[in-house]
């Protein structure tokens, strides 16, 4: 299956892109799709990241689909 | 029946609008938090920031703060803005306005609606030197 990955501030600076594709076994785990990221894009390890599946934070046991939106980014900075 | 108004924005955002539009007839208080672009932080000088929103996921989460906050407080509607792209010193950054019957419960959503944003509402800001640019990265709350 693949996974539409999404990275924002200090993160798509870090990955040098804004966006990838996945390609994961089917019934991977938000973690082990996290992991596969910071594996593919070792400078995101200089930062703490969190991630969010179709656009909501999710906790890392979360079983994934096809076609998902996998986000990942820095702790947030708004306001 | 209450109506929020949220939204991202790169617009200027006119301060007095988002609070105008949340004042329904039983209220009797508006407390407006207006968030700026500050020339200093911790000494050093700032010429301009970026901001940057996952916008779909902040919208949603700014709709999940409004509903919490009307949860936990006395209040009625909730106009929530924030801006993105490249904003000046002094320019409006975010802007709250809670609407409430009174104006104790109004100032205390205030409080929290801005704290829970700065928390969990996925927008960054970049701070941009006269020498150089950084990411500001927030505490990892959740």
């Amino acid at each position: 299956m693949n996974l539409n990955v999404l990275f924002f501030g200090a993160a798509a600076d870090s990955a040098n892109r804004r966006n990838a594709e996945l390609k994961l076994e089917p019934g991977a785990s938000a973690e082990m799709a996290f992991s596969k990221i910071v594996e593919a894009f070792p400078r995101l390890r200089d930062h703490k990241l969190l991630f969010a599946v179709n656009q909501e934070y999710t906790g890392g046991d979360t079983i994934l689909k096809d076609g998902d939106e996998f986000a990942v980014f820095t702790a947030v900075s708004g306001g | 029946m209450t109506t929020d108004h949220v939204e991202i924005t790169s617009a200027p955002i006119s301060v007095e609008s988002v609070a105008r539009k949340v004042v329904p007839r039983e209220c009797g208080a508006t407390v407006t938090l207006d968030g700026y672009v500050r020339k200093f932080t911790k000494g050093r000088e700032t010429l301009y920031l970026v901001y940057e929103a996952y916008e779909p996921m902040a919208i949603s989460e700014m709709k999940k703060l409004c509903g919490k906050a009307r949860g936990r407080f006395d209040i009625a509607n909730i106009g929530m803005v924030h801006r993105v792209g490249r904003l000046e010193i002094g320019e409006t950054s975010v802007v709250i306005s809670v609407a409430a019957p009174h104006r104790r419960a109004a100032f205390e959503a205030c409080e929290w609606l801005i704290r829970e944003l700065k928390r969990t509402v996925p927008i960054w800001k970049k701070e941009i030197y006269a020498d150089g640019e950084m990411w500001v990265e927030g505490e990892p709350a959740l």
